[in-house]
């Protein structure tokens, strides 16, 4: 009785701070309930902000020393800007997997397009495109492991690495129930550990992986792909016209050979993928 | 036999010159009276003794233990040279009885029925049987010291320092105190060196008078030569300003 | 937020025991710890001193996360230690520095003249710590020892980087299940105030009673 009353308290308290600073959800989803916002906004101020990766090599990565963000999702953000208003300027925001939803819900950013699995629970909050990506589910051992598919993991003592906020550690607990998930903040901490011997494998989508074998001597991509993860660019709710224009931006790159020279720019050259196959 | 002997004894506090050339000799069972303008270096003379303070020249020799040898053991020396300071530093948290007890307990492991039999008839002898529960906070200055005096005892000390023992107290608690001193002064097994500016207590009790000015002995003589014919100038106009 | 918490609670609940686990380790090892280097600083030897001084300055000069992340990529090549061990091993150096600095504090606050009274009636320099300096400085640590205290339990969350099981790594996981990244948190922050209230009052309490 007690207890709850402390609680109670406590969650006043703390409700009363958020409704003054205002940014309970609540309102946030009154402020982008209107139809079509974020595209109108896009048309207005011809600018397109995208969420994306800044720590994921071929897909988005923060380039060090030209201080630019490089990738796959990149050059589409580029790419897909210009088909959707000639005059936007692209601007680019570096997002998490734990802050991209928020990000957008709240307007920060009109679109993320970060290695983000299309799920049925995260079509409930956000609007995705159609996929753009085909990428699968793999594991990164190090060079000296056993371990050749998700099947040796599924047994008690197995540690699977993964980062947090990512879908892959929910899908690896159907493929290896017995093992542990130890969920890493990103993936060079979880690349990191998986050296150091804190996991047997690193799990996530295969395009990321191959980014980490190719910087790394140490470690490989094994056991081909478990699930597939078609990627999509999310938009907040109630955008029908922004998906319309994204889908068939994508749908004009594929046709026009953009999509094709972008695949084979950033994958052609990493051993063991084949870019053909995630083109799809 | 001596007790505590000073030989070329120089003592620096950084650039400060603190004790120049100290050659002092005080026998057993002797009560000599340090006397000197303040800054004299009177206080730091008698804190070499027990080693709460170094020296960086010389030899002192207390107790036949040699000071300048850094092996030697300080708490083996301090066993039995007590000291009493003019703020008494009386563990504020301890009973009073504990502040006496303590020390013989941990360091000479008295049987704990004769540490406090020998603690309460110290009490006695100060005549603060009453407060033995109570905590140094609620007592006087007086009393403090009192008790101060008492802890040393306890130890069975061969020699006894007095660091301006009476400075800190109200005029009216200075007798108690030095009526104790003088009882200790009449133990005749028990050496005393005493930093004071209680002429009285010195004319009356001590065996000897040493004056010292800017770090250095100026004069050593017994009490009665010293105070009707000191020999030294800046002794006799220290000694017309005290008395008058 | 009820209805979260009730889908989650054994998360939650598992988080909160973690949680409760490594702040108590921490929060012994640290003081131990703590006590051990304030002393190593005043102990009268010049090159415990410097050990002392070394140790607290490096180590409270360094992120928490670094230190944690150093076990736990590092060291963990030669002990095998997890996630768990990791955070709770680098949260325990991490406060032990802050605590040693308070402590040290506290012994330099106690009149000189204490230690001075104990050494020149005998005792030894730990003896006269032990019975006279000590005890006194305790009592006027404790007000800024439980606020290292309380920080110890919210620096706790340093786990949940390195995947130590903790309520912050419980809410991150939650939260990015539920997409919800607002409730998750608001329980979090209840579990902590659980730790954290009581354990300011009970200081507070020590602080009043041992003021007479």
């Amino acid at each position: 009785m007690q207890m709850k009353q402390v609680a109670g308290a406590a969650f006043s308290f703390f409700a009363a701070g958020l409704l003054m600073s205002g940014v309970t959800q609540t309102t946030v989803h009154a402020a982008s309930s209107d139809k079509n916002e974020t595209y109108e906004r896009i048309q207005k101020t011809h600018k397109m902000n995208w969420g994306v990766k800044g720590d994921t090599k071929l897909m988005g990565l923060m380039n060090i020393e030209s201080g630019k963000l490089e990738g796959f999702d990149i050059d589409m953000a580029k790419e897909i800007t210009k088909r959707v208003d000639p005059k936007a300027k692209v601007e680019l925001t570096q997002i998490t997997s734990g802050t991209r939803v928020p990000m957008l819900l709240n307007g920060n950013i009109d679109s993320i397009i970060a290695t983000m699995t299309i799920t049925p629970e995260r079509e409930k909050v956000v609007d995705f495109s159609e996929p753009y990506f085909n990428a699968g589910q793999s594991l990164l051992v190090k060079n000296s492991s056993d371990v050749k598919n998700i099947k040796d993991l599924d047994r008690k003592g197995a540690r699977i690495l993964g980062v947090q906020g990512s879908n892959s550690i929910e899908n690896v607990k159907k493929f290896a129930p017995k093992a542990r998930i130890v969920a890493l903040p990103d993936y060079a901490t979880a690349l990191t550990a998986l050296q150091s011997g804190q996991g047997d494998a690193l799990t996530t989508d295969n395009g990321i992986l191959y980014g980490m074998a190719v910087d790394n001597k140490g470690v490989k991509v094994v056991g081909g792909t478990f699930t597939t993860e078609p990627y999509g660019i999310a938009v907040d709710k109630d955008n029908p016209k922004l998906v319309k224009a994204i889908n068939d931006a994508v749908d004009d790159m594929k046709s026009d050979g953009t999509y094709d020279k972008l695949a084979k720019k950033w994958f052609n050259d990493v051993p063991g993928m084949d870019w053909k196959e995630v083109a799809k | 036999m001596s007790m505590i002997e000073f030989k070329d004894v120089e003592k620096y506090y950084g650039d400060f010159h603190a004790l120049h050339d100290i050659n002092l000799e005080v026998e057993a069972g002797e009560t000599v009276v340090l006397l000197g303008p303040s800054g004299s270096g009177k206080s730091t003379l008698i804190r070499t003794i027990n080693g709460l303070e170094s020296i960086e020249g010389g030899q002192l020799i207390v107790n036949n233990q040699d000071l300048a040898n850094p092996k030697t053991d300080l708490n083996r020396l301090r066993k039995d040279v007590g000291m009493v300071f003019q703020h008494f530093n009386l563990y504020d948290n301890k009973t009073i009885l504990e502040n006496i007890m303590i020390a013989p307990r941990l360091v000479l492991k008295r049987d704990e029925a004769e540490n406090k039999e020998t603690a309460m008839g110290l009490l006695e002898r100060v005549g603060l049987t009453d407060q033995a529960n109570k905590y140094p906070s609620q007592l006087s200055g007086g009393q403090k010291q009192r008790v101060a005096i008492a802890r040393s005892l306890a130890m069975k000390p061969k020699a006894l320092l007095f660091d301006e023992p009476t400075s800190a107290l109200d005029p009216e608690m200075v007798n108690g105190v030095l009526k104790i001193m003088r009882e200790i002064a009449q133990d005749s097994s028990m050496t005393m060196l005493v930093v004071t500016h209680e002429m009285g207590f010195a004319k009356q009790v001590a065996d000897r008078v040493i004056f010292m000015a800017d770090g250095k002995i100026l004069e050593d003589a017994p009490t009665a030569k010293f105070f009707e014919h000191p020999e030294e100038e800046r002794a006799r106009q220290f000694l017309s300003q005290i008395v008058h | 937020m009820w209805s979260l918490f009730t889908s989650h609670a054994s998360e939650f609940l598992t988080g909160f025991g973690w949680t409760i686990l490594s702040s108590v380790i921490a929060l012994i090892g640290s003081t131990i710890l703590g006590l051990g280097f304030a002393l190593l600083q005043i102990v009268p030897n010049r090159w415990a001193n410097l050990v002392g001084k070394i140790y607290i300055e490096i180590v409270r000069n360094i992120p928490l996360l670094v230190i944690t992340m150093f076990f736990y990529v590092v060291v963990a090549n030669i002990f095998k230690l997890n996630g768990f061990i990791s955070g709770t091993i680098g949260l325990t150096l991490y406060t032990s520095a802050f605590i040693a600095e308070t402590i040290r504090a506290g012994i330099n606050a106690v009149d000189s003249g204490q230690y001075e009274g104990g050494r020149a009636n005998g005792m030894s320099w730990w003896e006269t710590m032990r019975y006279i300096v000590l005890p006194q400085a305790i009592h006027l640590v404790i007000p800024p020892l439980g606020n290292q205290f309380v920080n110890l339990i919210k620096n706790s969350s340093v786990l949940a980087f390195v995947a130590g099981l903790d309520l912050m790594y419980q809410a991150n996981m939650i939260s990015q299940l539920t997409f919800d990244t607002f409730n998750p948190y608001i329980i979090v922050a209840i579990f902590y105030l659980m730790l954290t209230m009581p354990l300011s009052y009970y200081m507070r309490y020590l602080e009043e009673k041992n003021a007479h």
